[in-house]
């Protein structure tokens, strides 16, 4: 058996463990090995956004955010992201998105992403219009990354930088046949709804009014019967068929602009350096010209964003997600560093005031006329419950009939105004008040989304 | 070695390569379990006890055979048939994608808070308070405490859950570009420590789910991030028991409408997202026949997927027939002409109908290109952007991409049908009309009558022609034509489920699962009629 003296000894020993056990030593503030925070991105943007952070590897803990390294993983295209974005769950979804604007309405309803704050520096860096187009029913989600825009470039060889759209469709009738022109101007950046809005605007048309700096949600968005009359002045022949200055199709538009076959193009911000490496000057870039002498049509100024998500929350990384947000993206250092790389006009202002001549180009086109993209009155969701709105008194729609997008609705009021085929083709006055109606429709139901 | 002595190699193999299998799919079924999907994770375990079950007993000679198939079966065509009748189901579409715990959750803890409007927005430090808690490295006791500034104005205090303790500007400790960094002691005692940067990640949940108290009443303050401090109050109140959220402002009560969201009991169209996956039975097929919206274009495209899938199916075989039996008879170079027929179905569809997409081009497609130098002038036909003109072009080009299948099965067929009945016919005095109708065609149509079904059903749900050269249309958007002229069922669904403003994924399901039962019913029918396979069905 022990003794008294062993037994005492163990208790003392025991105790002591104890003791020390409950009193938690200074030092008791254990090192973590370091978390990891996951950013998804299309792989060009995940390939620009490593070179400016590095891999895991060559980061230490702590360099963008404290106890935290950058994961960033690309996904082969922008689709293929959305997909991954759209199949996403608590279980494998990032902490963080750089995405477009227009997700921002679809993945804040379906509860993807977590509103979000800027801080007072950080805000003071963006327009309340590009906060605006990552915001989702009055919530911030994200942080703006750069601008997307297009610009109108013209080919110098050719003529020169118009003032007036009626300008450029003069130049055309004088020019088609001596100079072999397929079109007077076309869109090979962005395609014929999101790219060709500043085209739709100059002619007088627009998806939305704007009033102090908000988009109306009542009334129609423009004046139709101008609209109407500018669309016949300008791309209609006498006799109402087209005039072929600017058609419902876009394809081999790039190629056609980079050929001399088509003087004016409106060009993406993100494949300016195409045109510079084919010898154009990114010192002919301007707005669509408007009808009247030195106005601009307005075509969308939005921003891509980098997105928190929902998900960080449920991993812990919530706030380290913010501070990435708000400490790399939303300052003026991180966003150089990353548009080093992007090439894209910055987002954030004091970042912006270094940008290439290119750059400067469609931030001026932008900031000269653009209006914000806003997906709950772009994306659809009305319902025609009068009939009224797809038909007329004369004639009615489908009652409860879906009104159809923005992204639907534009590229079909083309085909409808300027169409070589005549059976698609319709009078000017009505598709243009077809167009209106759906765009009306759907400002108005946005205050239900 | 002594162990395996005597045991036959292919037994050795078939341990090794079960084992290997085993242990591939527990791997699976781990990570499964481990993502939280468990049911995919009890489906592995199922196929482990399975698998081992039949390869190391002696249960079953024949499911040793059929259990991989059987397994296969399960997974990729029993799961997501079971997933799409389960999915008709549900309301199920953009906003209503999470389950309902999920999406309160999201509602009590994302949205039901709102920033304070013209609050200011703090700088934020975090660490440690000891003035309740003893030594602030007791980080098992003490709360974690924001060293919360506005420089500007000359605000500074620390901020716990529970506690709000203002502080002169004596007390604070800059750092070099200005900011505070670290609060001066009082006497021994700590009053603030600052988080190790390791902290900030091992207690990113703790300090997200702390509501620091701020000085107005009603409101509480949040981290946004690990620099920033924002002011909060309360938006919405959830009550459990009565599982509704009241908007504090308006006083307006949000209450489960049974369809998804919380919906304000005054204005059922003022709905609080995300909502949730909710059971709505049948309503997503009741909508296919009441709503207008729907059911006008899925009618018309039901019609038009019927009389392009006989058209296709007719066409195509009587073309391949035609040149089947003109190739049938000895001729100079017949191999030649076999090599070139079977080219179309030799190249890859898809290159296939985008050449047919460019050729049909109205202004600068071949096909114009060519009928204008026959008639001596330019054609601008509108073979895709004209309804009839694309639906015709959709059935000429499906009938080029499948008459070469069609010629070389009937080829088999008749090179199969015994020479002597044709032979006696022909002594009989028939003529070669006759003896086709009588005898080649009946017999060639029970042989063939299985695969003329089957590219009835697969025509039926052609999505790759009618996505890669119409896309569905043309459609007259503009008048609110949401299914296009050349729309079939299947692209018709597609669209429904990933158009690209709103998703609707529970309604593309029960319009898959009408799909499914008319294919069904049509090949079944057409099997029965064809009295081949009596002794299947």
């Amino acid at each position: 058996m022990f003794s008294i003296k062993k037994v005492a000894g163990i208790a003392a020993a025991l105790g002591l463990l104890a003791a020390g056990a409950v009193s938690v030593p200074a030092d008791a503030r254990v090192k973590a090995a370091p978390k990891i925070l996951t950013v998804w991105a299309d792989s060009n943007r995940a390939a620009n956004l490593i070179k400016a952070i590095g891999t895991v590897a060559e980061q230490t803990a702590g360099d963008y955010v404290a106890g935290y390294k950058i994961n960033v993983v690309g996904y082969t295209g922008f689709d293929t992201l959305k997909t991954a974005v759209d199949a996403a769950t608590s279980a494998n979804g990032p902490d963080i998105i750089l995405g477009a604007n227009d997700w921002v309405p679809t993945l804040a309803k379906d509860g993807k992403l977590a509103q979000f704050t800027l801080s007072s520096s950080a805000a003071k860096n963006f327009t309340a219009n590009q906060l605006g187009d990552l915001s989702y029913s009055g919530k911030l989600y994200g942080v703006p990354l750069d601008i997307n825009n297009v610009a109108m470039l013209t080919n110098d060889d050719l003529t020169t930088v118009p003032t007036s759209f009626g300008e450029m469709v003069a130049y055309y009738k004088a020019n088609k046949d001596s100079a072999g022109l397929t079109r007077g101007l076309c869109v090979a950046g962005g395609g014929m709804s999101w790219g060709a809005a500043g085209i739709l605007s100059a002619l007088g048309g627009s998806p939305y009014a704007m009033s102090g700096g908000k988009a109306k949600i009542t009334g129609a968005p423009f004046t139709v019967k101008t609209f109407a009359q500018n669309v016949k002045d300008q791309l209609l022949n006498v006799d109402g068929t087209p005039n072929g200055f600017f058609t419902d199709s876009d394809s081999n538009c790039k190629q056609d602009f980079i050929d001399g076959k088509v003087p004016y193009a409106v060009i993406g911000n993100w494949e300016w350096k195409d045109y510079v490496a084919e010898g154009f000057d990114m010192k002919k870039l301007s707005c669509v010209p408007g009808i009247k002498v030195n106005s601009c049509g307005a075509g969308f100024g939005s921003v891509s964003g980098a997105l928190l998500t929902s998900f960080a929350a449920g991993a812990g990384d919530d706030n380290a997600a913010k501070s990435f947000l708000n400490d790399f993206f939303g300052s003026a250092q991180g966003a150089m560093s990353y548009e080093k790389y992007e090439q894209r006009p910055p987002a954030n202002k004091a970042a912006a005031a270094i940008a290439s001549p290119a750059l400067k180009g469609f931030g001026l086109a932008a900031s000269k006329a653009s209006i914000p993209q806003l997906g709950t009155f772009l994306n659809g969701g009305a319902k025609d419950t009068t009939g009224l709105v797809l038909g007329t008194k004369a004639a009615p729609g489908t009652k409860g009939a879906n009104v159809p997008t923005y992204w639907d609705a534009l590229p079909a009021l083309w085909s409808a105004l300027v169409s070589s085929d005549s059976t698609v083709r319709k009078d000017p006055t009505v598709a243009s008040q077809l167009f209106a109606n759906i765009m009306a429709a759907n400002a108005a139901n946005s205050v239900n989304n | 070695m002594r162990l395996l002595k005597g045991i036959k190699i292919a037994v050795i193999l078939k341990i090794v390569l079960v084992t290997i299998a085993l242990a591939v799919l527990g791997f699976l079924m781990q990570a499964a379990l481990l993502a939280g999907d468990t049911q995919i994770g009890i489906f592995f375990g199922i196929a482990i006890f399975l698998i081992a079950l039949v390869y190391f007993t002696r249960i079953s000679i024949p499911l040793k055979f059929f259990l991989p198939g059987v397994l296969l079966l399960a997974t990729f065509v029993i799961t997501p048939v079971v997933y799409t009748i389960s999915m008709s189901a549900y309301q199920y579409k953009t906003g209503n994608i999470l389950s309902k715990p999920e999406a309160l959750k999201m509602l009590k803890s994302n949205d039901a808070f709102a920033q304070v409007p013209d609050e200011k927005k703090f700088d934020l430090k975090l660490g440690w308070c000891d003035e309740k808690y003893g030594d602030p490295k007791d980080v098992a006791n003490a709360p974690v405490c924001a060293l919360v500034s506005y420089y500007p104005d000359n605000i500074y205090f620390l901020s716990t859950a529970t506690t709000l303790t203002p502080l002169t500007r004596d007390r604070i400790i800059f750092n070099k570009v200005g900011l505070p960094a670290d609060v001066t002691k009082v006497g021994a005692k700590f009053t603030w420590e600052p988080f190790y940067e390791d902290e900030y990640a091992t207690f990113d949940k703790t300090i997200a789910s702390t509501r620091f108290k701020y000085s107005k009443p009603g409101t509480f303050m949040q981290a946004e991030g690990y620099s920033v401090m924002a002011v909060y109050a309360q938006r919405i109140v959830y009550d459990a028991k009565a599982d509704t959220f009241t908007d504090i402002k308006t006083g307006f009560v949000y209450k489960d409408n049974g369809r998804g969201n919380y919906a304000n009991t005054k204005n059922g169209k003022d709905v609080m997202y995300p909502g949730w996956r909710e059971v709505v039975w049948f309503e997503n097929f009741v909508n296919l026949v009441n709503d207008p919206s729907v059911r006008d274009p899925l009618v018309a495209v039901f019609i038009w997927t019927c009389i392009f899938a006989v058209t296709t199916v007719v066409t195509q075989f009587a073309l391949g027939l035609l040149i089947a039996l003109t190739l049938h008879t000895k001729m100079r170079g017949r191999w030649i002409y076999r090599s070139i027929i079977i080219l179309p179905y030799a190249m890859p569809s898809i290159m296939s109908i985008m050449i047919w997409g460019g050729m049909l081009n109205t202004d600068f497609g071949a096909v114009n290109n060519l009928i204008g130098l026959i008639v001596g002038h330019p054609v601008h036909l509108t073979w895709l952007t004209d309804p009839t003109l694309a639906r015709t072009s959709v059935l000429l080009v499906n009938l080029w991409l499948g008459f070469p299948y069609f010629y070389l099965i009937s080829t088999g067929a008749l090179q199969a049908i015994p020479a002597e009945l044709t032979e006696a016919a022909a002594i009989d005095g028939a003529s070669g009309g006759q003896t086709f109708r009588k005898i080649t065609l009946p017999l060639l149509m029970q042989m063939l009558s299985p695969l003329l079904i089957s590219s009835f059903a697969f025509n039926f749900n052609n999505f790759n022609l009618i996505y890669l050269l119409t896309g569905g249309g043309p459609k007259d958007t503009l008048s609110g034509q949401s299914a296009g002229a050349t729309d079939i069922l299947i692209s018709y669904t597609y669209n429904l489920a990933f158009n690209k403003g709103t998703q609707n994924f529970g309604l593309a399901s029960a319009v898959s699962i009408v799909i499914f039962v008319a294919v069904a019913a049509i090949s079944l029918y057409g099997i029965r009629r064809s009295k081949v396979l009596e002794s299947f069905v």
